[in-house]
């Protein structure tokens, strides 16, 4: 299929700045994945960035008003016949690596997000005490010394993922929720649904603070024209990241004394399957289809996806385990439809594991649909495009040496087993372990990347007041 | 080999290949292609698996090849384990899915390193080059016996061809920088020195390190060590010290390699290597003072390869030529690479001519399209089928993004040709990746 012949016509890519939108086609890029091209206006750098002698737009707007208005924007998002909506998910889908079917059903997800419990509780669960937020909250220390502590609205820069179509809502609504004055550095991945979202809150109430606090803006990652001169904490308190290799060494280099990274890092999830799973076929059949919902979720292009499964069996045993789940993964949970083929060297790197019969067995069909690789040691590459490596071990304990500093999500079963194994995984640099088949649904408000981002966004500052006692 | 790859073959020696017109050649071209898949489908098993997933039991046409191509990193496929573990019956059987002929005769009885399973698997018959990436895999080709004799030919044929040279043992010959010792190098070396070099002097050793596939393995399980967390801090900083110490080796190396081709300077030089070498000891031999005024103006240079991310400035040909007084007709480029074996000379146009024996398939970026680059220049990826290779198959797709016509070049020479203008996919995709989802890679720090 050639997916450069579906596109008629470059897409436009408008900005968002502040409020305004910006239209025009003074530059055309291409997207990183599908080499599609897209145009967007010139960027007026002076218009992303205010004097420091202005204070944030949303300082002074109670937070419960914030999650009152973003709830409105999520119930517009939702509205059917959302046009910009609409025309973003359709041109989404020619420069994502994600099927329609899945960036719809991501934004719809995202757009759930803005719902005022869901908020309040992510706040909540980020801030001991909330009221930091909208006020300076006193404290006195047991010596007796007075404090005002204040979360204070931050500047933040925003470099967005391109691989989650739906990341922009999020990160536009924690912004609000800690106040800041915000850019969002949009990837070529997905140049369209951040700026469409702000439209639509624009809709709601083009002179709202939270929108007046929003810019989003394309430049290719790595511009030094635009990244040098930007990146400055003169002008932002945080680099806010997702990403690793090119995009975060580009980043690095501005981060300096008043200039702080916080990154989402690059991450692999995984599965710890004990042998309970061969006791019944219906334990089997249960087990191997919660692993393909973790497997083949989102494409598997996110990082909660689990690339690699650490099986407690011989290779005869989990050869019966892998034949279940290859046919669990090929299932077309999302209407897919036909998948587009393998890329060339991931096709060659299993098609090879297949001739390598005496250490690897290779089930389901290199169409893109989905594989899945027995072996007794992890494959060196990146299982991408709903490929799952089985890897027998022992014992799960064996499999700790597999865990390391990129280990996100692991799904265990049987559940019971989660107990005995989580201080080992913590300890390797893993960040979050659920039950076998919940590596996407989180819990609200839960730490991401083994902290709370909200309260690492803010800028907290404190008003020391004497002592109690004085006047 | 089949007769009419024999036959295509047969302009190599006496160098008629690059002025072969395209639509002369390309009916015979298929033909001796089908003949290689005959022969050679059921030997290699990667070839035979592809064929049969295709449905292709005959090549009618060009566009036939494609799908029986290998990705150039098919030659990278093999578990990265086996080697880290040395598990030397693995990996040579690993090799059996690619070579054409069986590497079951390989003594693998008692090996010590990589760099002895390389001498073992020369001693049945099987010449093993690996790249030398110190960060990703390193690609392993296997070759036989014909292809070495056969590549030494080749070699010596595009010099003549592309460069104003004859081979008559004349000249003192240096490599400007030292090259992975690996068998195929050292013997594509041994067939230039035995062409051009003067037999009379020794000939000049450099004193840089060696760079052995052995040296080249250690960075990558140190690499691998580093990101699974079971490196120790002084490993980590005994494996920078060696680094450093090499490092000031290679560059001791560019200085001793400077001053014994500056005694040198009276007699006719062959000087081998790759721009950024060639670059290093121009620049110390300007430092100590000479420049083209004191060398021989026959001085010949040879140079394979592109830049490779070398750090020069933008005017480094001319100040190599400058420095060492080699006139443009004695110059020798080329365009090739380790997947392939035959050369693509550089011709005073400018453009690397396909010889009737290699062809070349232009594809589009996915890599799964033939290009038809007949009625003018066309930016494709780089395929190719070198009919020469008889020990593995001879269809690759490369990296590289090219510019090719196959009409008739200015130059006057009538093959298919290549602008000099060469760059590789990945050096302009990735720098604008980001995502969540990524593995430990992005957490080693200081390897690249």
């Amino acid at each position: 299929m050639n997916l450069l012949a579906e596109v008629t016509a470059t897409d436009s890519a408008p900005f968002f700045i502040k409020g305004r939108v910006v239209e025009g086609d003074d530059t055309v890029h291409r997207s990183r994945d599908l080499g599609v091209d897209f145009a967007t206006p010139a960027l007026d750098l002076d218009a992303l960035v205010g004097p420091r002698t202005q204070l944030p737009p949303l300082l002074n707007v109670p937070l419960a008003e914030i999650i009152d208005f973003l709830a409105e924007a999520g119930q517009k998002l939702l509205a059917p016949g959302n046009d910009h909506v609409e025309a973003a998910i359709e041109r989404m889908a020619k420069v994502s690596l994600q099927p329609l079917s899945v960036i719809r059903f991501m934004v719809t997800n995202a757009a759930e997000y803005l719902d005022s419990k869901v908020l309040r509780e992510v706040v909540e669960q980020n801030f001991p005490n909330p009221r930091a937020l909208d006020e300076w909250v006193p404290h006195t220390d047991h010596q007796g010394r007075r404090s005002y502590i204040r979360a204070y609205a931050p500047r933040l820069i925003h470099v967005l993922p391109g691989n989650a179509p739906a990341q922009g809502i999020r990160s536009i609504a924690q912004s609000a929720l800690v106040k800041a004055v915000n850019v969002f550095k949009m990837a070529s991945a997905d140049p369209f649904s951040t700026v469409a979202f702000l439209r639509t809150m624009a809709e709601v109430d083009p002179g709202h603070a939270v929108v007046r606090s929003m810019s989003a803006v394309y430049w290719r990652g790595g511009d030094e024209a635009v990244e040098r001169v930007l990146f400055r904490p003169q002008y932002f308190d945080k680099l806010v990241a997702w990403g690793g290799g090119d995009a975060i060494q580009n980043v690095m280099k501005y981060i300096g004394p008043g200039f702080q990274l916080v990154s989402f890092d690059p991450k692999t999830s995984i599965s710890m399957v004990g042998r309970e799973v061969f006791a019944s076929d219906e334990a089997l059949a249960d087990a191997a289809r919660r692993n393909a919902l973790d497997v083949a979720m989102a494409g598997q292009e996110a990082c909660v996806c689990s690339r690699f499964t650490f099986l407690e069996a011989t290779p005869e045993l989990a050869d019966r385990y892998c034949e279940v789940l290859a046919r669990e993964i090929r299932v077309d949970r999302s209407g897919e439809g036909t998948p587009r083929p393998l890329e060339m060297d991931l096709k060659e790197q299993i098609d090879v594991l297949r001739l390598m019969d005496e250490d690897y067995a290779v089930f389901g069909a290199s169409d893109g649909r989905g594989v899945a690789i027995r072996s007794e040691e992890p494959v060196d590459f990146h299982p991408l495009r709903k490929t799952s490596n089985v890897v027998c071990v022992p014992s799960l304990d064996a499999a700790m040496k597999y865990v390391n500093v990129a280990t996100q999500t692991v799904g265990v079963y049987p559940y019971h087993r989660m107990p005995e194994l989580r201080d080992r995984l913590a300890s390797g640099g893993a960040q979050r372990v659920v039950r076998l088949g919940e590596a996407g649904p989180s819990a609200i408000g839960n730490p991401h990347d083994a902290m709370y981002p909200l309260h690492r966004f803010v800028h907290w500052m404190a008003n020391e007041d004497g002592s109690a006692g004085d006047d | 080999m089949g007769a009419i790859a024999d036959e295509l073959l047969s302009h190599m020696p006496d160098r008629t290949g690059y002025d072969v017109p395209h639509a002369e050649v390309r009916a015979r071209q298929v033909a001796a292609i089908n003949e290689r898949f005959h022969e050679q489908a059921d030997r290699i098993r990667i070839v035979r698996q592809r064929a049969d997933e295709a449905g292709i039991a005959e090549i009618r046409s060009l566009a036939d090849v494609v799908p029986l191509l290998l990705p150039h990193t098919a030659y990278k496929s093999y578990p990265e384990s086996f080697l880290f573990d040395e598990k030397w019956d693995k990996l040579t059987r690993w090799l059996n899915t690619v070579s054409a002929h069986p590497t079951g005769n390989t003594d693998l009885a008692g090996i010590s390193g990589i760099d002895e399973w390389i001498d073992r698997l020369q001693a049945a018959g099987h010449y093993l080059s690996c790249s030398s990436g110190t960060t990703g895999k390193s690609a392993m080709l296997i070759s036989s016996e014909a292809d070495i004799a056969h590549g030494q030919q080749d070699l010596v044929n595009a010099v003549l061809w592309g460069a104003d040279v004859q081979a008559n043992a004349s000249r003192r010959f240096f490599s400007t920088a030292p090259v992975a010792k690996v068998p195929k190098n050292t013997m594509l070396g041994l067939g230039l020195f035995e062409a051009f070099a003067r037999k009379d002097v020794a000939p000049f050793v450099s004193p840089a390190p060696a760079m052995t596939v052995g040296s080249i393995t250690a960075a990558l399980v140190m690499r691998r060590k580093i990101a699974d967390g079971t490196a120790t801090p002084g490993e980590i900083a005994a494996f920078d010290a060696e680094g450093a110490a090499r490092a000031k080796g290679m560059a001791d190396a560019v200085d001793a390699v400077a001053e014994a081709i500056i005694a040198a300077r009276d007699d006719e030089l062959f000087l081998m290597g790759m721009w950024a070498g060639h670059y290093n000891v121009a620049k110390a031999v300007r430092d100590r003072g000479y420049s083209a005024k004191d060398f021989n103006p026959a001085n010949a240079l040879f140079c394979s390869g592109g830049l490779k991310r070398a750090q020069v400035p933008d005017d480094y040909r001319q100040f190599v030529y400058e420095t060492f007084n080699v006139a443009p007709e004695r110059t020798f480029l080329s365009y090739g690479m380790q997947e392939i074996q035959s050369n693509m000379p550089q011709c005073p146009n400018g453009r690397y001519h396909v010889p009737a024996w290699l062809v070349c398939l232009p594809l589009n970026e996915n890599g799964d399209v033939l290009l038809d680059a007949d009625r003018g220049e066309i930016t494709a990826r780089a395929a190719f089928f070198d009919l020469s290779i008889d020990g593995r198959w001879g269809g690759v797709i490369s990296g590289d993004c090219i510019r090719i016509d196959n009409r008739p070049c200015a130059c006057g020479n009538r093959s298919p040709s290549i602008a000099d203008t060469i760059t590789r996919y990945a050096d302009f995709k990735g720098d604008d990746k980001i995502g969540c989802a990524g593995t430990v890679d992005a957490y080693i720090r200081g390897m690249s």
